[in-house]
């Protein structure tokens, strides 16, 4: 047996000890199921909500709004990151600007969304986009002035356009800060999914949180949280998968 | 409006400035914009064919001197011309081998080898094959679909000789490309190198700080100082080359002879 075979599965014994703990505390000490539910009533909820096909669709919206959000915010944070850290004027003139934007909360913005797009999925979107479009730009940024200066220099030695040393050198250069960004960004963008439809969503996982605490149903709200839970990591796996896929033949440090 | 220095004397050495050379250094200095000049109207000329080495202390502006002969800089003051036209840019005619082998992680060894074409055109078999033969010769055979992080020190190095040589230029710059790497491994890097120059007679200039190798690859050795060539000497041990050279007497004048200049220049 491996060390990482065994850490896994100390791992999940210590997950089961701590919902024992918690089921044994909830029965013990009569907590109200209003308050903390007993894991086995949150699952049983969960069982209920999947078995009847309500969860799935909400799943599915919030799902959609994610990855939509993340691929567009990365998209738009990428291309704007390379404009910046190509035309130097730019980035000088802009400097400021992305300072201040960086420090406001993209969240509040939420509700003047509400008043472009309407209530639904497009102003959820546009706030997901909006949150993952920051670490993107910034890592790109970064990343693109980090190339080693000798291989910098290899290109213009050997005649190389700007398009060409910056596709074929900076971009692959930079790509590991740029893939530490995506990661950053999929796990925003799982707060921007929910937190949106807090604010704007009339269906997802989000919105369904809002309906439960409206009928104080904490028992579904957990529920609601360990599938945001499981998604968000499936998410962050994919984007760890991809990660590994495109920098296997980087040289590691 | 840079202030210059009061030439004290002549140079110990001085070239006749405009004598026929295929690499033609003519009072070239340059300062990276502050002063003093780190190369200060240096003179050196490198005949069609032939390997010059430059030894010195590190920081006496060996690499600046190269870049100078690349086109990588222009010369503040002076001029460099290459087959008689003046050298204003980087260009095809000229390749250069880095202090680290700057290969590019994430492109196989063969596409490291092909940069310098496909940079300009799609690689055409033919390319493809003239690298794999390239590869051949720097004992890297079977190595083409490998990737940099899975090669030693020495192969790298290896890959980014091929690479330089692959469009087969007229000129070739090194600039320390062993000194990262131990002294059998540099031996024989030293073989191939002077094996594939002689294929097509490149004009080859070699930077380095360890004098053993200076005078075996050498034809003529210049020593610098300070930004200045203080020394020269030619070595006329018989080519091609051979290991047993190295343990010869002609050979350890040679070298005892480099020592001392570089101890005496300041
Ligand atoms: N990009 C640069 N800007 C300013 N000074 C530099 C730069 N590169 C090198 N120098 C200076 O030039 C001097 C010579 O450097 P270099 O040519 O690299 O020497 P060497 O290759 O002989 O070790 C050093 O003292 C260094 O401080
Ligand atoms: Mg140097």
């Amino acid at each position: 047996m491996t060390a990482t075979m065994i850490a896994r599965l100390s791992s999940a014994l210590l997950l089961l000890v701590l919902l024992a703990g918690w089921e044994l505390y909830c029965r013990l000490a009569g907590v109200p199921a209003l308050i903390v539910p007993a894991p086995s009533a949150v699952l049983a909820t969960l069982w209920s909500e999947i078995a009847s096909g309500r969860l799935l669709p909400h799943l599915q919206i919030t799902a959609t709004e994610m990855a939509l959000g993340l691929a567009l915010g990365c998209a738009v944070g990428l291309a704007a990151g390379i404009v910046l850290a190509e035309v130097g004027f730019l980035r000088r003139l802009l400097h400021p600007y992305i300072v201040a934007s960086q420090v406001v909360p993209k969240l509040a913005l939420g509700p003047l969304f509400i008043i472009w797009f309407g209530f639904g999925m497009t102003s959820t979107v546009v706030i997901t986009a909006l949150i993952c479009f920051f670490p993107l730009m910034e890592n790109t940024m970064t990343g693109l002035g980090q190339v080693d200066p000798a291989r910098r220099e290899l290109f213009r030695m050997l005649g190389a356009t700007r398009l060409q040393t910056l596709l074929r050198l900076k971009l692959p250069s930079a790509l590991p800060v740029i893939m530490a960004g995506v990661r950053v960004a999929v796990v925003l963008a799982l707060v921007g999914a929910v937190v949106g439809e807090f604010i704007g969503g009339r269906a997802g996982l989000g919105a369904s949180i809002i309906a439960a605490q409206s009928v104080m149903d904490s028992g579904l709200m957990f529920a609601l949280f360990i599938v945001i839970t499981l998604m968000g990591m499936l998410f962050y796996q994919g984007a760890t998968w991809l990660e590994r896929l495109l920098l296997r033949h980087h040289l590691k440090g | 409006m840079r202030r210059k220095l009061p030439r004290t004397g002549s140079r110990l050495m001085s070239i006749e400035p405009h004598s026929e050379g295929f690499v033609a250094i003519d009072r070239a200095s340059y300062g990276y914009g502050a002063w003093p000049a780190i190369v200060d109207h240096v003179d050196w000329t490198i005949p069609r064919g032939a390997i010059h080495c430059l030894v010195g202390r590190s920081g006496c502006g060996k690499t600046t001197l190269l870049k100078l002969a690349a086109g990588l800089l222009l010369p503040d003051e002076g001029i460099v011309r290459i087959d008689g036209a003046a050298l204003r840019e980087p260009g095809p005619q000229i390749g250069f081998v880095f202090q680290a082998p700057t290969l590019l992680d994430w492109a196989s060894v063969l596409d490291n080898v092909l940069l310098p074409i496909s940079l300009k055109r799609r690689p055409r078999a033919v390319d493809r094959e003239a690298a794999l033969d390239l590869l051949k010769l720097v004992s890297l055979d079977g190595y083409a679909q490998r990737y940099p992080s899975e090669l030693s020190g020495g192969q790298q190095s290896r890959v980014a000789v091929a690479r330089a040589l692959v469009t087969q230029p007229a000129v070739l710059l090194l600039d320390e490309p062993f000194a990262a790497l131990d002294a059998l491994t540099r031996e024989e890097l030293q073989d191939d190198l002077l094996r594939l120059c002689a294929l097509h007679e490149t004009t080859v200039l070699f930077v380095t700080h360890d004098i053993t190798e200076a005078v075996y690859l050498a034809d003529r050795v210049a020593v610098m100082a300070a930004g200045r060539l203080h020394h020269q000497i030619a070595v006329d041990l018989p080519r091609p080359r051979q290991r047993e050279m190295r343990y010869g007497q002609a050979f350890n004048a040679l070298c005892r002879e480099l020592r001392q200049a570089m101890d005496l220049a300041p």
